[in-house]
């Protein structure tokens, strides 16, 4: 299946929000992420659509996971890839980000993935080079490929997400994950419930379109999936919450309060988890529940098909 | 004894519906078995004659500080719960700045284990935040069985950390008792800012620095939906604050320490450090001002605000000595002085220690119903006495030493059994 069995273009230079996706974005995406999925697991991984084209990824974030996650996506797709990351002293020199941007969109990269602290970053460095960018999360704000990672897993697993419950759980407040999951989710019109320490959680939640719960076994009642979010160290320290154990003790999933969600309940996580804080052990490994590492497979395959899309040489020749 | 404990000829006096009578009353298995007049004893009942005494549920002290746990005073717990069993206090909630601070879960499960060998019930409210500043386990300390979160009267200054301490806490629907004052307006101060102060030469805090501090706690409770105890309110600038934000519909409570009730800045003019106390005594019009917002009931709590404080730590000019005041002992005296010299009703006086705090910390005590935990104080309203002079279970400096007050418990009762008694009285 081409582009053109759609008689729709995507028609987004970048991808900075979530929330400005519509179903048939999300229909090409997946159609074109389910094919690289199955790709990917072959011996022969190479499907050389971006051949020729220049991505950058910097992230002004450390990452480990999510900058992997783009540059293995980009390198099966063919491109050249270059990584700035925070730790190279170019992006600690001081200059504006409107000269960083200037400077990178010289080069002539065809595509830009960003990772940046504050909220809008991305955005500027689209503004400002005209440079189709990739959001890879800015501050608290939006993570749209995580997103669209944890949306085509929920699909994988449950089908059509319509109707079905979800619950997030942990530090919402700070959480661009959550953000960009919950524009996705209300979308799809997914059953959405939020939960957290209510000093976690924004003051308006109420209004994301989703239910507010501070209790963790009230919010797990009856739900299809739980997205559990990392916790922060930081937030120990800056006064939001008490301490790691308490968090756990009130706040942390287990498989006893799993059990008041409906049968077949998936546990899903951005990962980096914190053990024995956010999820035991024993049910983050546990495999007929938890999806974790199918999230991790399933961001490459997504990530390919969103670099494509952006490239404009999305859905050529899908699966041989 | 497998009997129950009859008591006749009492003036039952029932603050939750307000209501006086004459008669008798008895006791089985912990609860309130009968309420009347002309109830006759089953044959093995201890009967106990009441000669006309007052008989109301037993007192709900939900401020004083024990020396313990982690530190060791003049008092030890022990002290502590018998000067309240002989005060007519039945459940005896600790300050959260009880010795080294009620600050982690381990520190309530200590309580719960002390409490099972105490005569009277025993709780503990739970310290907002640690000795470095950091939020408290209150989460965990509620499950331990905490009835309330509170900052123990160590005022927390950083507003942004009390509203996330709040908000953290409206979640479990607790109440957090909090020090209504001005942070630096009150820093280092150790009187009430008035003329006498200012001619004493004392550093004074003005009364509007606890005026600012209920309308600070008034905003955080609007934004963050907690409910308040204004701790230890003092002042009649204070008590406007609060009744105007309560207007507006918020949960907003206030409690008011005992000695507040009694003395005024005269009684510190002569520098006694027996009256340097914290927060420090007001004006006679703040003091009128909470005689009427106890008899109104705008002021919802009255507690002992019982501090044991070793001797040496009071053998220094006012100004360097800590502050407090052993004042269990007193609550009855006081409460039926204020009453005999018509200051404040007997009636409004012990609603604030029973029928209310039971109400608001969800305690099934503090009602003179039949059903209700047999939880009782009868005392003698009439009899003249110099306080301390008979002696008291506490040993520690009181602010009501030597005062005469008439009024005196004659027996306290707690969970059904008779816990306290003076001489002859049970016998």
């Amino acid at each position: 299946m081409g582009q053109g069995d759609y008689s729709y273009t995507f028609p987004h230079r970048g991808l900075i929000a979530a929330s400005a996706l519509n179903r048939v974005d999300l229909e090409l995406i997946f159609d074109s992420a389910r094919a690289h999925l199955a790709r990917n697991r072959r011996e022969d991984k190479k499907h050389p659509s971006l051949k020729g084209l220049t991505v950058i990824n910097l992230f002004f974030e450390a990452s480990t996971r999510t900058l992997a996650s783009f540059e293995i996506a980009a390198k099966r797709l063919g491109a050249d890839v270059v990584n700035f990351s925070a730790g190279n002293a170019s992006l600690k020199k001081g200059e504006t980000l409107a000269d960083t941007a200037y400077t990178l969109a010289a080069m002539q990269p065809d595509l830009l993935v960003v990772r940046h602290h504050s909220p809008g970053a991305a955005g500027f460095f689209q503004s400002t080079t005209g440079v189709s960018t990739i959001n890879a999360g800015d501050g608290a704000n939006e993570h749209p490929t995580q997103a669209l990672l944890d949306l085509f897993t929920l699909g994988e697993h449950l089908g059509d997400v319509g109707g079905k419950r979800i619950a997030i759980i942990g530090d919402i407040l700070h959480s661009r994950v959550a953000r960009s999951n919950v524009a996705l989710l209300s979308l799809m019109n997914a059953d959405i419930r939020l939960c957290g320490p209510a000093s976690l959680l924004p003051a308006d939640a109420d209004r994301w379109g989703a239910s507010v719960f501070h209790s963790v076994e009230a919010a797990i009642e009856g739900c299809d999936a739980v997205m559990v979010l990392r916790l922060q160290r930081e937030r120990m320290s800056a006064g939001l919450i008490p301490s790691a154990r308490e968090y756990a003790a009130i706040y942390g999933l287990d498989h006893t309060r799993l059990s008041l969600a409906n049968e077949g309940c998936i546990v899903m996580h951005p990962g980096p988890m914190n053990r024995g804080i956010e999820i035991t052990s024993a049910l983050a490994d546990d495999k007929s529940i938890s999806v974790i590492l199918d999230q991790v497979e399933a961001g490459v395959a997504v990530r390919m098909a969103v670099l494509e899309l952006l490239a404009g040489r999305g859905m050529q020749e899908m699966v041989p | 004894m497998n009997g129950g404990i009859f008591i006749t000829g009492a003036r039952l006096i029932d603050p939750a519906t307000g209501r006086e009578t004459q008669g008798d009353l008895r006791v089985e298995r912990g609860v309130i078995d009968a309420i009347g007049p002309g109830l006759s004893p089953d044959a093995d009942d201890q009967i106990i004659e009441a000669d006309g005494a007052v008989l109301s549920p037993a007192l709900i002290d939900i401020g004083a500080r024990a020396s313990e746990p982690g530190r060791s005073g003049i008092e030890n717990l022990d002290t502590t719960i018998r000067a309240a069993a002989a005060a007519g206090v039945g459940t005896l909630v600790l300050s959260s700045s009880s010795g080294a601070g009620l600050t982690r879960p381990e520190d309530i499960d200590w309580i719960s284990f002390r409490a099972l060998q105490a005569p009277i019930r025993l709780l503990g409210a739970a310290r907002t935040h640690t000795p470095i500043g950091e939020m408290a386990e209150i989460g965990l300390m509620l499950r331990a069985g905490a009835p309330l979160i509170s900052d123990g009267g160590e005022l927390i200054a950083d507003t942004r950390f009390l509203r996330n301490l709040l908000s953290y806490a409206s979640a479990f629907d607790a109440w957090v008792g909090l020090t209504p004052e001005d942070a630096s307006l009150s820093a280092g101060t150790i009187a009430h800012e008035s003329a006498m102060a200012i001619r004493l030469g004392l550093s004074a805090r003005p009364g509007i620095s606890e005026r600012l501090g209920v309308e600070r706690l008034a905003a955080l409770a609007e934004l963050t939906g907690a409910r308040i105890i204004a701790e230890r309110l003092t002042t009649a600038g204070g008590l406007e604050a609060l009744s105007t934000a309560r207007k507006r519909g918020l949960e907003l409570a206030a409690s008011t320490p005992l000695a507040h009730l009694v003395f005024n800045e005269v009684d510190m003019g002569g520098l006694d450090p027996a009256y340097r106390l914290e927060p420090p005594l007001r004006s006679e019009a703040d003091r009128q001002a909470l005689l009427a917002g106890i008899a109104d009931g705008r002021i919802d709590i009255i507690v002992s605000d019982h501090t044991p404080v070793a001797l040496e730590a009071k053998a220094n000019p006012y100004p360097d000595t800590a502050p407090g005041s052993a004042s269990l002992e007193a609550l009855i005296p006081v409460l039926c002085t204020l009453d005999a010299d018509g200051q404040l009703p007997l009636m409004a006086s012990l609603k604030a220690l029973t029928s209310n705090p039971a109400e608001l910390l969800g305690l099934p005590q503090g009602r003179l119903t039949e059903g209700a935990p047999a939880d009782l104080v009868l005392f003698d309203p009439q009899s003249p006495n110099v306080y301390g002079k008979d002696g008291l279970e506490s040993p520690a400096p009181s602010a009501f030493a030597g005062r005469r007050l008439q009024g005196r418990v004659l027996m306290t009762v707690a969970d059904g059994a008779i816990v306290f008694a003076r001489p002859g009285v049970a016998e």
